[in-house]
């Protein structure tokens, strides 16, 4: 397991490292201008001095990989203008991380509750419905919920205000009600993603031999369903939900923009139309770990939670 | 009602709801099986056999529909019963054992709480009392080192210990009747008889009636008292081992038994392959479902359904060759030989 485990990290740093360096290519070739048109020679000299921007690409590759390695992410030039690009990020994942948390909160139970009754409903006119919404939610994404959600209950009707409240440091009533549309609009994708994998995975579980076998014992329909279909079908439903987690660091770019919510999301599009070099790289550089430490993750946690692989040691037996 | 019957099914049909119409699965099944004796139900894959005990236990699938029948156990009718008081019956009188042992326990639970589910949902008794319990019987099921294998996975189980795992859980509850859908056909050879042994000594220790469904005649003639022949839905014959064996009556029954390899067949002789498949039962045929498969098969046999014939008081069969004016057409010449041949084994041992 402890092999399995270095194995992967390397395998990860490895990948990083090459995210990293297409980072830094791409982000260069946008084009745009750091300094702005228009700017003083000498404004624009002074930049370009302590940035490094006119020595030859190699070069500046090497410069940042090695304060890269260094845990030095280099400033922000135009957004923070030289602020560390670390501080910026770790500014924003609050309130990122407050927004996502309570969009996971209604996304989990609500997508295996209609999961569930779907997959007891099947091809009936519930799991019909349910399906039709499931569809809905996959398939717009979700900047067109924000865009609903903001014009009809915010402009139209006036219940929740345009924008997030940010004038309230704690958790206010006020803040929380302001909450609700961007949290509603993280939520519809997710709830539908879970209702699915949660709908199919039931669904196979209730037409399994052992459901028969379970019946055969003198256990209920309600009663085996709770204790062996639903039991099972949950294994697999880790693939989907522990990635949820890490992405609660992650926030939504588009509906964070929408709502004017100062979070992640928010920086990663400001940096890049700014061409803020360093913290577009530091952004992106964030968003792999998360993604590549999920996948790590959902593999280790197969390990404890599926006693086939605990204890099989690795080996699916079936 | 006839006390010495301990479940009877009379005149069942079912279909299933599927995309492409209705599968008419189960078209007039009657039989009755007596207490502490072994009904052998056997027939070709497809011909219904699982159907008609997932009926009777009540665990058919959503799309089935019972059309129309009785189902009697102890002489109630167990169809209009709701799905908790089934449950309990379930749970206390009638277990069955699975074709599947492989995927028929749970796999992420071990294997003896699955067994204490067994015992503890009939509510008697403690934690610590189900988990004794359990352990016996993983005991009586020969299972080598019970204590250790408690706490143990499905998947670290062989196909044979699962199945002795089903079958312990299927006499958790001490049952009365027990139904066996093809134990032993995903099981190696060995394995098999030694699953075979385990479920006649379980009978005999508890004087269990049992069903036992196989497509394996050998199994038959070890196993069971008496035994119905099963095709597209319907009972064609149905009678004691010795009736079928040394006296069958229905073509198709014949083509079983020419079918089955015995002990003393030599390689030189043939084994008879049934010509053809089973009808599309989304269109169950007009007469005999048999008829187009039949050598014998008579004009009649196309147009109506024969009734059940009777031929003695325990054998039954339904074709037109029993019928008064039908030819005297007789068994096959080469199956004739085999019975021959065994009776006079069987004379001289
Ligand atoms: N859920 C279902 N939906 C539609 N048709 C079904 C369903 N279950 C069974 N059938 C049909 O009913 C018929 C009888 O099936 P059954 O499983 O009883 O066969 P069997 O005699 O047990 O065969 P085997 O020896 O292979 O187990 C088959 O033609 C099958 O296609
Ligand atoms: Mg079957």
């Amino acid at each position: 397991m402890i092999k399995y485990i270095i194995k992967r990290v390397i395998a990860m740093l490895i990948t990083l490292f090459i995210i990293v360096s297409l980072c830094f290519l791409t982000i260069r070739m946008i084009p745009g201008d750091i300094v702005g048109q228009g700017a003083q020679p000498e404004i624009r000299e002074a930049m370009e001095e302590r940035y490094h921007l006119n020595d030859p690409l190699p070069e500046q590759y090497v410069t940042f990989l090695k304060n890269f390695f260094t845990l030095d992410f280099g400033e922000s030039i135009t957004t923070y203008p030289r602020s560390p690009v670390f501080n910026v990020i770790m500014d924003k994942i609050p309130l990122t991380l407050q927004l996502n948390l309570f969009s996971l909160v209604i996304t989990i139970p609500l997508g295996i509750l209609f999961g569930i009754i779907a997959a007891l409903k099947k091809n009936k006119p519930t799991d019909h419905a349910i399906s039709v919404m499931v569809v809905l939610c996959v398939s717009v994404p979700s900047f067109v919920f924000a865009a609903l959600l903001q014009y009809f209950f915010a402009f139209k009707l006036g219940w929740f205000p345009l924008l997030l409240e940010l004038e309230d440091k704690g958790l206010t009533l006020t803040k929380l009600w302001s909450m609700v549309l961007p949290v509603l609009a993280l939520s519809f994708g997710g709830i539908a993603t879970i209702t699915r994998y949660m709908r199919a995975e039931l669904f196979e579980a209730l037409n399994s031999e052992y459901m028969l076998l379970s019946r055969a014992k003198g256990l209920t329909r309600m009663q085996s369903t709770v204790r062996h279909a639903i039991r099972n079908s949950f294994i697999p439903l880790c693939n989907i939900i522990i990635p949820m987690f890490m992405n609660l660091l992650g926030g939504s770019m588009v509906v964070e923009n929408i709502f004017g919510i100062p979070g992640i999301g928010r920086l990663t599009v400001m940096s890049i139309s700014n061409s803020d070099y360093f913290l577009t790289v530091a952004v992106l550089f964030f968003y792999s770990i998360i993604s590549l430490l999920s996948v790590l993750i959902v593999d280790l946690s197969y390990g404890i939670i599926d006693p086939r692989i605990r204890i099989g040691g690795g080996k699916t037996v079936e | 009602m006839d006390e010495n019957r301990i479940l009877e099914v009379k005149n069942l049909n079912l279909h299933f709801k599927t995309y492409s119409g209705n599968v008419q699965a189960i078209r007039g099944v009657d039989f009755h099986l007596n207490r502490g004796e072994t009904l052998a139900i056997v027939g070709e894959s497809g011909s219904g056999k699982s159907v008609t005990i997932k009926a009777v236990t009540k665990l058919l699938p959503d799309n089935a529909v019972i059309d129309s029948g009785e189902i009697l156990y102890e002489g109630q009718d167990i169809l209009p019963m709701d799905d908790k008081k089934f449950s309990h019956l379930r749970g206390n009188d009638i277990s069955l054992i699975f074709q599947d042992p492989l995927s028929s326990l749970d796999p992420v639970m071990k294997i003896g709480k699955q067994i204490m589910e067994a015992i503890l949902i009939k509510k008697q008794g403690t934690k610590r009392e189900a988990a004794a319990k359990a352990l016996e019987l993983m005991r009586a099921v020969g299972i080598p080192e019970p204590e250790k294998r408690f706490n143990e996975y499905p998947f670290q189980f062989s196909g044979g210990m699962r199945q002795r795992i089903v079958i312990a859980i299927a006499l958790a509850c001490n049952p009365k009747l027990l139904i066996c859908d093809e134990p032993t056909t995903a099981l190696d050879v060995t394995i098999q008889s030694q699953i075979l042994d385990l479920i006649k000594d379980m009978q005999r220790e508890r004087d269990l009636s049992v069903i036992f469904i196989t497509h394996d005649l050998g199994v038959v003639a070890n196993v069971a008292d008496r035994v119905c022949v099963m095709y597209a839905g319907k009972i064609v014959e149905v009678g004691t081992v010795e009736d079928i064996f040394y006296d069958p009556r229905h073509p198709y029954t014949w083509s079983l038994l020419a079918s089955m390899p015995s002990l003393n067949t030599s390689s030189e002789d043939k084994l008879m392959v049934i010509p053809g498949s089973q009808p599309n039962m989304l269109v169950p045929p007009k007469g005999d479902a048999f008829a187009a498969r039949n050598r014998y098969a008579m004009k009649i046999d196309f147009e109506r359904e024969p009734p059940m014939f009777r031929i003695s008081d325990t054998h039954y069969a339904a074709t037109w060759l029993e019928h008064p004016d039908a030819p005297k057409i007789g068994i096959p010449a080469l199956l004739r030989h085999r019975i021959d041949e065994q009776l006079r084994e069987e004379a001289t041992s």
